[in-house]
């Protein structure tokens, strides 16, 4: 179980996950170079929004096969929902104030998602159970369950999906101009407050394709999922290059691959014999991130954006 | 105190145009506001029913209890202002604009205490049989004064909704004081501050409904002394007493404790101090250089953690190591300046967006080491989630702060011996804070917040001075996290989160100065007892008290990003259109003081 | 100096003496600003060096500065929500040293310091007429008393080369010609200024020398009559075909990657 390809199967599959994640961050970031701090949350509305068309609409005994495409419809329009609300009425609204002021109604609007999962949704101020896919495989060395099939098909679709519409689409085209210059853009006849929404509801969509592949995966979800899941998937849109939607993938498996790598075997270097395992899975990450902003400020697929004075 | 004799618009003075929500001539209204607000005064004197077992008492002839005296305070209130509409003499400072809203507002408080208390006396008793003929006449009473607000002559507006608004608004200009001796300022200054310590004193005790009471009480009466400019001549006579007033507000402090009788209260002291502290220090790195902080907390959490290692408990990894309190304070000052450098050096350097995300990774991966290094997940350092517990008490030259102790025939206990540590604490902080900002370091913190690139043309190494910034804030932390330690008797993770139920954590802690007002003195302690105090006294909030926080940010980033206490250069930059606000006096010392420090 | 695959600013040789007023002039886009940010350190050239009394500048902004070199900019960038004084004492920043020890323990020397800084910004603000609004928020200045205000910050760093990026954009002729008065009293201080300016009749008046920037390349330098004189100019604003070479290009083959900016003063 143990072995190094599993190990770096696994690193690959968190990773993919991080991956949906971070393209929520990402575009948002590099259309209005705003930090959606509640992303995470956005994520975990999704998974609670997957959650309620299992439990609370379709019949029990659902065959999964039916049930996961219409959970995954029921977590994105949750997810899309919370995304374009939150953009219409809580930033929107402060496109021009200081800088701050949005990243402290990010913070806000994180807490107040939390809680009112926490607060209003049954059974949630404790760990929910989600319906789990649990079929295993065994390819050579390697063992992985239908889960981790359903996430490398959704990533892959997602992603080449993103990238067809991005270079594409006229709206795709549009996003990628106001994403240079917004006045520009404007004048230039294209809608910007749609494109900001447009960015958002993609984010928010693959955030619950990520919600429902970590439900399917781990098999309960919470009201907290989101702020570890959002945290690391910032840093890997950031590894990768913040407003770069390949380099947020890109980000996510290396995040992915090197803490999986780190809890394993980080035990076996001589005097740090005590830092292995999960419970410094994050530790790791966290200083990886460190380490890149040192080295690669930019990110491993982004590029230097000077001031104009 | 200034007094001012012009006499009072007559109606026949008033411009056409101006009329009354409630069509009434001026006489009467003048009429029902104070004869309303006698009458609101002297029914407290009434029983307003005939059980004790409502809190508080409010069966007693001739003698106010409970929310009875809340009324009755609001009721004299109303009183004083009616009066000085009247133009009596001596009280004319009370109204220096002259408008409408400090009278309805006044009269807005008395009423909403009474009917609150008339509601909740039917409420809580089962039904309007448990009211007696005084709470009849208090519910009536106290109507009087808000109708003969609203029908105070007001200049006239299109639509019911802009006239309501224009009853509470605060009017533009307010006349500049006149020139007082400089006795009288003081004087003025210390009845301000004995009324304040008062008032929450009076707030700290006050339980469940005489809580809410209390706080509706406080809510419209600032809110009128606001409207009526009185805060501005306060800041004013503040500024240009700046020691005094300092001091005056430090003796307040200090006499805290000599008004409690429990030292549950003075808990409750303790910690809003620490917390006001704390965010104290939060605010010099984000209202001042105007870095987001996200993991503050963690900087608390490192000076708790190091001054229970050393503190002699037998539960520490170096449980025969005791230091004295203030090698462990310096040490677990310096423990946070060391980390508050490793992780500022890296992402000092770049946008500041980046910063918010690591420090807000660095106080999660806080909390995650220390409850792994128990030995087992972990190098044994921190004993995991169960912490460390029993930090003994500490102990300056044989005064131990566990112990009670007389003075003046006051007792003071264990909390309070802790508060009045926290107060010098708090003294030291706001000694540095306001001695930062105020110098050239301070200058460029806020040079680099207005613009990052001009200022570094001026010769200003952004990055070493936001490390600085970054790192001082660190270090005050670290010290206020030595003291809590102590407090608390011991350290668990728990506490030291993003976001949790129980404050510190850095969202309560950055919601604080964001409540407050960011950049003044002032507003972190409002905003971190506010905060602190309202989850506690009231029940209903305690379990909704994050979301309420959320909320809470959303609320005010959108309308109003500037805190209660709103310092004056955030108040113009989050209003783009705010007009100027030129200083009236040219005296060279004290009007950037007040730019500086708020309030 | 190159962005992505385009030469902004291309082997620009250039010096400017003490006690100079030097104009640099050139049509929208032909990288006067991009030269400015050069030698201020807010670009790092892709080649070349700025240097300044003989010594080699780092691409630093705040080093620049304190080495001497100070500026204003096209667009006003003063810090809006601070005072006009302590607009001035931010510039000088430099010139100062008080750290966060001194600021806490405020020693005599501190307070010596303060009291010399604020002497020397009042200085400042009376030399540009400032003074009686020292107390006003910059952001509340009308706009001609914005750019000066800019000016004084820039000369509370005690520059010996002041860069004065279009100081009279958006003025009427009354105001530029209060600017131009300014520049020369400034010289009068024994600053050297270097000018970028669209006003061409202020250049002339103003400048003892002025340089021609075209398409990111130096095509004239001389006085006043000279680069009036020139056909060149003419055509370059006029915005005719210009095959003209400028007088020093480089060889072709060094011409693609070459950079050379240099300031000099004294």
């Amino acid at each position: 179980m143990n072995t190094l390809p599993q190990q770096l199967a696994n690193g690959l599959l968190l990773g993919s996950m991080y991956g949906l994640i971070a393209i929520g961050y990402t575009m948002v970031y590099g259309i209005v170079q705003l930090i959606n701090f509640a992303h995470g949350e956005i994520f975990m509305t999704g998974a609670f929004g997957a959650l309620t068309v299992y439990a609370y609409i379709l019949p029990d005994g659902t065959s999964m096969v039916v049930a996961v495409p219409l959970m995954l419809i029921g977590g994105g329009i949750v997810s899309v929902l919370v995304a374009v609300g939150a953009e219409r009425f809580a930033y929107r609204p402060l496109r021009q104030a200081p800088r701050l002021a949005p990243l402290i109604t990010a913070i806000g609007l994180s807490l107040a998602l939390q809680e009112v999962v926490r607060n209003f949704y049954p059974g949630a101020d404790k760990d929910r159970s989600f319906p789990s896919l649990d079929g295993t495989h065994d390819l050579g060395s390697i063992t992985i369950t239908d889960a981790d099939i359903f996430l490398v098909i959704a990533a892959i679709v997602c992603m080449s999906g993103l990238a067809w519409f991005v270079r594409k689409s006229r709206t795709g085209r549009a996003m990628q101009a106001t994403a240079q210059d917004p006045d520009t853009s404007q004048l230039m006849g294209i809608d910007t407050n749609r494109i900001i929404v447009i960015a958002f509801a993609i984010g928010g969509f693959f955030a619950a394709v990520a919600a429902v592949s970590y439900g399917l995966k781990y098999g309960n979800i919470g009201y907290r999922m989101g702020f570890l899941m959002g945290l690391k998937a910032f840093t890997a849109a950031v590894m990768g290059g913040i407003g770069n939607i390949y380099g947020a993938m890109l980000g996510g498996v290396v995040l992915g691959v090197a803490e999986t790598l780190a809890s394993a075997y980080i035990n076996h270097i001589p005097g740090m014999q005590q830092l292995g395992g999960s419970g410094w899975a994050n530790v790791w990450a966290f200083c990886l991130l460190i380490l890149v902003l040192l080295f690669r400020p930019q990110g491993l697929l982004g590029e230097r954006v000077a001031d104009r004075a | 105190m200034t007094e001012t004799t012009e006499t009072p618009k007559t109606p026949a003075a008033a411009p056409a145009e101006q009329r009354g929500l409630i069509p009434l001539p001026l006489a009467a209204a003048r009429a029902l506001l104070l004869v309303g607000g006698i009458a609101t005064t002297a029914s407290t004197f009434l029983p307003w029913t005939w059980t004790s077992d409502f809190p508080g008492d409010l069966t007693v002839n001739g003698y106010p209890g409970g929310l009875q005296i809340l009324t009755l305070v609001a009721g004299l209130i109303t009183v004083l202002f009616a009066l000085a509409s009247y133009g009596v003499r001596g009280l004319g400072w009370l109204l220096p604009a002259r408008n409408n809203a400090p009278l309805v507002l006044t009269a807005l408080s008395g009423f909403a205490v009474t009917w609150y208390t008339v509601l909740t006396i039917a409420g809580e008793l089962g039904g309007i049989v448990n009211w007696e003929p005084g709470t009849y006449i208090a519910a009536v009473a106290s109507l009087l004064p808000v109708i003969g607000a609203l029908a105070l002559p007001q200049d006239a507006t299109d639509t019911t909704k802009e006239a309501l608004k224009a009853y509470i608004a605060k009017p533009d200009r307010i006349p500049a004081p006149q020139a007082t001796a400089p006795w009288i300022q003081r004087l003025a200054i210390t009845i301000i501050a004995a009324l304040a310590l008062t008032v929450f004193a009076y707030g700290i005790d006050a339980e469940d409904e005489l809580f809410i009471g209390f706080l509706i009480v406080v809510v419209f009466t600032s809110w009128a002394l606001h409207s009526a400019g009185l805060f501005d001549r306060f800041s004013h006579l503040t500024a240009t007493n700046r020691s005094f007033a300092l001091a005056m507000g430090f003796v307040a402090a200090i006499a805290f404790p000599f008004t409690q009788t429990n030292d549950h209260y003075a808990n409750l002291g303790v910690n809003i101090l620490i917390f006001g502290t704390v965010a104290l220090g939060l605010n010099i790195v984000v209202g001042l250089a105007g870095l987001l902080d996200l993991g503050y907390v963690a900087f608390l959490g490192v000076g708790a953690y190091t001054a229970a290692l050393v503190s002699g408990s037998e539960f520490s990894k170096f449980s025969g190591v005791q230091f004295p309190f203030w090698a462990a304070a310096l040490t677990g000052a310096a423990a946070s300046l060391v980390f508050g450098v490793l992780i500022g050096a890296p992402t000092l350097r770049l946008r500041g967006d980046y910063l918010a995300i690591v420090t807000l990774g660095f106080g999660e991966i806080f909390r995650i080491a220390v409850n792994n290094m128990d030995g087992v997940s972990g190098p044994d350092i921190t004993n995991g989630p169960n912490g460390i517990p029993s930090i003994p008490d500490l102990s300056f030259f044989g005064f131990n702060f566990g112990d009670s102790h007389d003075i003046a025939g006051f007792t003071i206990g264990r909390f309070a011996n802790y508060y009045l540590l926290m107060v010098l604490i708090m003294a030291l902080v706001i000694t540095i804070y306001r001695r930062a900002s105020d110098s050239r370091i301070g200058r460029s913190w806020i040079a680099i917040r207005e613009d990052e690139t001009a200022a570094t043309a001026m010769g200003i190494n952004g990055f070493r001075v936001k490390l600085i910034a970054f790192a001082l804030g660190a270090t005050l932390a670290g010290l206020a996290g030595t003291v809590s330690a102590h407090v608390t008797y011991s350290v668990v993770p728990n506490p030291y989160q993003f976001a949790g139920a129980a404050p510190p954590n850095s969202a309560f802690l950055l919601a604080a100065v964001v409540l407050g007002g960011m950049g003044t003195v002032s507003g972190p302690f409002l905003g971190a007892a506010l905060l602190y105090l309202l989850p506690e006294k009231l029940v209903a909030l305690q379990d909704k008290s994050l979301l309420a926080f959320g909320i809470a940010l959303i609320l005010l980033m959108r309308f109003r990003p500037e805190g209660i206490i709103p310092n004056r250069r955030r108040q113009l930059e989050f209003h783009e259109t705010g007009q100027l606000d030129v200083p009236e006096t040219t005296t060279l010392t004290d009007e950037p003081a007040i730019t500086k420090a708020g309030a | 100096m190159r962005f992505g695959g385009l030469t902004a600013v291309r082997s620009v040789d250039f010096t400017v003496n003490s006690g100079e007023i030097v104009g640099l002039i050139g049509p929208n886009g032909a990288g006067k600003t991009t030269f400015f940010n050069c030698l201020t350190g807010l670009y790092v050239p892709t080649e070349g060096t700025v240097s300044y009394k003989g010594t080699v500048l780092p691409p630093k902004p705040h080093l620049v500065t304190k080495a001497g070199i100070a500026r204003t900019f096209q667009n006003i960038r003063l810090f809006a929500n601070m005072t006009v004084l302590e607009n001035v004492l931010v510039g000088r920043h430099t010139r100062t040293k008080e750290g966060l020890w001194s600021a806490l323990l405020r020693g005599p020397g501190f307070k010596k310091a303060e009291k010399a800084s604020e002497e020397r910004a009042m200085e400042l603000l009376e030399f540009i007429g400032l003074a009686h609004k020292r107390d006003h928020l910059a952001r509340n200045l009308p706009y001609g008393e914005q750019r000066k205000l800019e000016i004084a910050r820039a000369l509370a760093s005690e520059p010996g080369l002041l860069l004065l990026d279009e100081p009279t954009a958006g003025m009427n002729p009354q105001e530029t010609r209060a600017t131009e008065e300014l520049v020369f009293a400034i010289r009068d201080k024994g600053i050297a200024v270097l000018v970028i300016e669209h006003d061409m009749r202020f250049i002339f008046n103003l400048c003892d020398r002025v340089a021609v920037l075209v398409q990111g390349e130096k095509l004239v330098e001389g006085t006043s009559d000279v680069v009036q004189a020139d056909e060149r100019v003419v055509a370059a604003y006029l915005g005719e075909p210009f095959e003209a070479t400028p007088e020093d290009t480089q060889p072709a083959t060094e011409a693609e990657s070459t950079t050379s900016t240099k300031g000099e003063a004294q």
